[in-house]
């Protein structure tokens, strides 16, 4: 590591802007983390055209402070609402809420923040130490391998995030079938844009991104409205016992750790996102507890296990981002359009021949743990009384944020026909559970898959054996197929969808 | 009183268009970039931004539109408003070159080409790994072995097909995108050689890269002794000026206000710095109306070399 770079990448996330970039970020996820049915990639959605003014380094460290804002802040209203802010804090609700049930709603909140700063600093950790490697290796992968990942990554994602193997080949063909959409990259030739020059560059990614998840999302909870009953909030009381103690934090810390490798784990691999990890590590520590019958009782380990994961997930999924320039979730996918309107390629060549800037957004991401557990800490009161806020106040001012995000894009009454289209699809897709995820992976990696797979095949000259010198798509190659045959089997067998869609 | 309203409103109408032209303007402007991230003009436009911004006191925000050699970017700015506002920096052969080959919606005519501010050093590159460095030993190294190309414009593409009929070779072609998309396929070898727009600027000074010759007109002041292929005895060159270009009919005081800046960039340590120290393109300041001439010089030259 070139530690003169990396001293020069620290003095620039500890200037003022900064600050308040990174802060900003972490602050509006923490609000949206804390708002039941506001999901991270909704604000990420909403948030990279609010970005086109900051400086890519601050651009980046905000939305990634945004999303790591949001881990910690769905603590709170699954703890006091039993209502988590993201699926990924399901898990957390099941001791947490009990807990504040108990009258120690201070000390539940507190574990929450303390197990997701630490799982969150940890993985940042472990991201900086492998991602820098790996960019290494990934330099050496060329087109035959770029496809071949890509491929992988598609029908993994798709595998994981559909269950039923028609549906996520519904869902998945439309995203490949729109993500064609535009001129050809080699003879300029337009394709299916119907003589529409706003589609010569392809369906414009803000569109399809917050129509499918934002606005869509708001569609869903409006309905939800009409049937929701009144969520009573627990109320934080004066109490100087109900705080977190050292000997708890010292219970509770192998917990931490172990969520920590899990979501590091979890984030690291395609297509798993945090829903995944927090589950898994809550189990685990279920499995590993000396009185399992204690959790889902008020059990602080569990609230640990689930928070410690969720947020490891978060700089864990960058590791493949910054690695090979795959995205291995939804959020990630988001952060190579915001990288890209930014004017960065990202990809193993963005730590060769730009060090400073990923430096910089490592630097970034540390500075934002330290100001999520500041915030945390002392905004515990003001984030509790945001669980009070009610959904027909929040609903409303997204909607007008997500409108007023197209059209920042400059592509007029035409992007906001686009965006309402792809709301009304998103909405859809939902209803009938077909997987939106898979949809909007598989537009997004489209065009990527669609350049490497066509210098792969010209390369070639049409020639299969010259995969047999390049052991690394071979092996993804035959994971992609053994990926597609447990999906067929599954399809097969169950009938019906396995898992349910992770939201991330 | 009729006097006095009469003389407010001229003073009005005199000082109107001067103040409208020395407030412009008063909201971001946008810069389109018709190629990806990461490339030779991606690199300086966004310099050029930045240094626009100083002089024009509004944002500059930057907006890829990448897509057939710019086509995607003309086309899109040919249907914006001609207010200035909206802007595109780059080369010209989207309109030089593309309309020959591709039904598009816009013609030169559309737009005006208000300043060049450097000169495009369009390349052959390959890799410091390969066993060959000058055009002259790809081309005898092709004589006897199938090769590949990476290609980022129809026209690059056109005229080394060109080549490679009358020397005989067997060249499988791809497309890259861009230059970012290009640099890892030459350094990983994964093609023999490729087309630069200006990306080896990045890669040469590293000694990882090698310019086999330019495809511009004349020898780059930086690489003063690698041939350009007019000099090799190919007759086809890509003439190519950084060039900031409206759409036509922009009012002629918002014109002054974006000549005033590319002129202010043309002069500014920042952008020269960039331009000529990271992309190796000579900074100029070429006006308005000999760079009308140009882009109709070179598009009626290319025409001439597509027919034959």
């Amino acid at each position: 590591m070139d530690f003169s770079a990396v001293g020069a990448a620290a003095a620039e996330a500890l200037t003022l802007a900064s600050f308040i970039g990174i802060g900003g970020g972490v602050l509006l996820g923490y609000i949206v983390g804390v708002i039941p049915g506001l999901s991270r990639s909704v604000a990420i959605s909403i948030a990279i055209p609010m970005t086109f003014y900051m400086s890519p380094f601050i651009a980046i460290s905000f939305l990634i402070g945004l999303s790591k804002g949001t881990a910690a802040g769905s603590a709170v209203s699954a703890i006091l609402l039993n209502a988590p802010g993201e699926a990924s804090s399901a898990a957390t609700a099941l001791d947490g809420y009990p807990m504040a049930k108990e009258g120690k709603p201070k000390t539940a909140l507190q574990i929450g923040l303390i197990a997701s700063v630490m799982g969150d600093i940890l993985a940042t950790i472990i991201l900086i130490f492998v991602a820098i490697p790996f960019a290494r290796v990934a330099l050496l992968f060329g087109p035959y391998e770029m496809a071949a990942i890509l491929a992988f990554a598609l029908v993994f994602i798709a595998g994981l995030s559909g269950g039923n193997i028609f549906k996520g080949l519904a869902a998945g063909g439309l995203g490949i079938f729109l993500g064609t959409i535009g001129l050809d990259n080699q003879t300029g030739l337009p394709r299916l844009t119907f003589g529409y020059t706003e589609l010569m560059d392809g369906m414009p990614l803000i569109a399809v991104a917050i129509g499918t998840l934002a606005l869509s999302e708001m569609f869903v909870q409006s309905e939800k409205l009409r049937y929701d009953r009144e969520n009573m909030s627990v109320a934080l009381k004066k109490d100087r016992s109900d705080r977190i103690t050292w000997p708890i934090f010292k219970r509770i810390l192998p917990t931490i750790l172990r969520g920590t490798g899990v979501g590091t784990f979890v984030g690291a691999l395609p297509g798993l996102g945090p829903s995944v990890g927090s589950f898994m590590s809550y189990g685990m520590a279920q499995k590993a507890a000396k009185e399992p019958e204690k959790f889902g009782k008020g059990e602080p380990k569990g609230i640990a296990a689930s928070e410690s994961a969720d947020n490891a997930v978060i700089p864990a999924a960058l590791i493949p981002l910054f690695g090979l320039g795959i995205p291995g979730n939804v959020s990630a996918a988001l952060l190579i359009g915001a990288f890209a309107i930014h004017g960065i390629t990202v990809g193993p060549l963005l730590l060769r021949d730009n060090p400073e800037l990923l430096y910089s957004i490592f630097a970034g991401m540390i500075l934002a743990s330290v100001i999520m557990l500041v915030l945390g800490w002392y905004g515990l009161m003001v984030f509790a009384q945001i669980t009070r806020v009610p959904p027909h106040v929040v609903i409303p001012i997204v909607i007008f944020f997500c409108l007023a995000g197209m059209m920042l894009q400059g592509y007029g009454t035409f992007g906001l026909i686009i965006l309402m289209a792809f709301a009304l699809l998103g909405y859809l897709m939902k209803k009938y559970d077909y997987s939106f995820v898979t949809f909007l992976v598989a537009f997004i990696i489209t065009p990527m898959l669609e350049l490497n797979l066509r210098q792969s095949i010209i390369l070639s000259r049409g020639n299969w054996e010259i995969l047999l010198g390049r052991p690394i798509a071979l092996f993804f190659i035959a994971c992609t197929a053994l990926a597609l045959v447990t999906l067929i089997i599954r399809t097969f067998r169950k009938g019906k969808p396995v898992a349910n869609a992770p939201a991330d | 009183m009729k006097k006095t309203f009469a003389a407010i409103l001229g003073v009005t109408m005199l000082t109107a268009p001067m103040a409208y032209a020395s407030d412009w303007p008063t909201r971001p402007l946008t810069m389109v970039i018709g190629f990806n991230p990461g490339g030779s003009t991606d690199i300086q436009g966004r310099v050029l931004a930045n240094v626009m911004e100083e002089f024009l006191g509004q944002p500059v925000n930057v907006v890829n539109q990448p897509g057939g050699g710019s086509a995607v970017a003309f086309t899109r700015l040919a249907n914006t408003e001609p207010d200035g506002y909206t802007f595109l920096f780059g080369g010209t052969t989207a309109l030089t070159f593309t309309p020959i080959i591709t039904p598009v919606e816009y013609e030169i005519d559309d737009f005006e080409y208000l300043a060049a501010v450097a000169l495009g050093q369009n390349a052959i590159v390959t890799s410091a790994e390969q066993p060959f460095s000058t055009f002259d030993e790809i081309i005898a190294h092709g004589k006897e072995n199938p090769m590949t190309y990476a290609q980022q414009t129809p026209l690059d593409e056109a005229i080394i097909m060109a080549i490679a009929e009358e020397e005989g070779l067997d060249l499988a072609i791809v497309p890259t995108g861009g230059g970012g998309g290009m640099a890892p396929l030459v350094l990983g070898r994964e093609v023999d050689f490729a087309y630069s727009g200006g990306t080896h600027a990045q890669y040469t000074p590293t000694g990882e890269m090698v310019v086999a010759a330019f495809m511009s007109a004349e020898r780059s002041p930086f690489y003063p002794d690698t041939p350009t292929l007019i000099e090799l005895g190919y007759n086809y060159s890509i003439e190519d000026y950084r060039t900031i270009i409206v759409p036509a009919g922009v009012p002629e005081d918002v014109k002054e206000r974006l000549i005033a800046a590319a002129e202010f960039a043309s002069t500014h340590q920042a952008f020269i710095d960039i331009t000529e120290g990271n992309t190796f393109f000579p900074v100029v300041m070429i006006g308005q109306e000999e760079m009308e001439a140009n882009v109709r010089r070179i598009r009626a030259a290319t025409e001439e070399v597509m027919a034959n």
